[in-house]
């Protein structure tokens, strides 16, 4: 996990494009970026948390995004991170992942290997890194694993059965089912994300949490 | 794609393949058909709504190969694939 940035400085963050500028440029999705926003996940609690945060000395005025406008993970998250941004006064600036690879470099998961995205990174005022979340909440990760187990228990898979070592068809079938449970969970996972960020935001700060 | 393109290409017996190039597995996947040359209609998703609009016709997660006989495969590898 990186617990500093050499390629983020201030001059560097203000090269990002506000979200607007990123819509705009934005091939796909625009209309799911736009359901997701006007589909809120942050209670009036969150948004004070945010705040208080961002009033704190060493607090996040500045949030760096690493996205691309394809992905599904960014189109439900960014939103969020925008929330987050105006309810708390912070300025968000976007990298596309595949134009700023040095960027990406710093912030990879799965022990270095993943180029998971989206990427919320946040600084103080002076770009001194705080604290950063990646890709989707822990429980989304878990519910996905959830999924698989029940999946293969439904289709009789055995317990090694994996998207990478079932033949076809069984694989679509194995894949569809997986796609099917982890659907219904969408919204809550965005909630748990919430959750996630505030916690990471007040171990980084030492700021008592009780989301 | 209009349902003519489709067509032709399930005329000339070749998959259409559905792909975001930031996506790992649709690189792996490319890759693969590449060395094997291996002849495919590729569509990139991330370039036009409508495309992506045709490629969430047949499934959630690229790469997506639609067949000439009608399969359609979803993911490729061990990853699950990017969602879209």
């Amino acid at each position: 996990m990186a617990t500093a940035t050499t390629r983020i400085t201030s001059a560097r963050f203000e090269q990002g494009l506000t979200y607007s500028d990123f819509l705009a440029a934005a091939s796909v999705n625009r209309d799911k970026f736009e359901q997701n926003y006007n589909n809120p996940v942050l209670t009036a609690d969150d948004r004070i948390f945010f705040q208080k945060a961002s009033q704190h000395p060493d607090g996040p005025r500045k949030m760096l995004v690493i996205a691309e406008a394809w992905c599904g993970d960014v189109y439900r998250e960014l939103p969020t991170a925008v929330r987050i941004a105006e309810s708390a006064g912070i300025d968000l600036r976007i990298f596309l992942r595949d134009e700023n690879p040095d960027i990406m470099e710093e912030f990879l998961s799965n022990n270095g290997k993943s180029r998971a995205i989206p990427v919320f990174v946040f600084y103080s005022v002076d770009t001194k890194y705080i604290t950063h979340f990646t890709e989707r909440s822990a429980s989304a990760h878990a519910g996905l694993a959830l999924a698989m187990e029940q999946a293969r228990a439904k289709l009789n898979l055995p317990a090694s059965a994996t998207f990478g070592n079932l033949p076809d068809p069984a694989r679509q079938e194995f894949l569809l089912d997986v796609i099917s449970r982890i659907e219904l969970h969408a919204d809550r996972w965005r909630r748990d994300a919430v959750k996630e960020i505030r916690q990471l935001l007040a171990t980084a700060l030492h700021l008592p949490d009780a989301a | 794609m209009t349902a003519q393109d489709r067509t032709a290409a399930h005329q000339e017996k070749i998959p259409i393949v559905y792909t975001i190039r930031g996506c790992d597995s649709c690189v792996k996947l490319l890759a693969k058909w590449d060395a094997e040359k291996f002849v495919y209609d590729e569509r990139r998703v991330e370039l036009s709504q409508a495309t992506l609009d045709e490629a969430r016709q047949y499934g959630k997660l690229v790469p997506i190969v639609v067949w000439p006989d009608g399969r359609v495969e979803q993911g490729f590898g061990d990853s699950f694939g990017c969602f879209i």
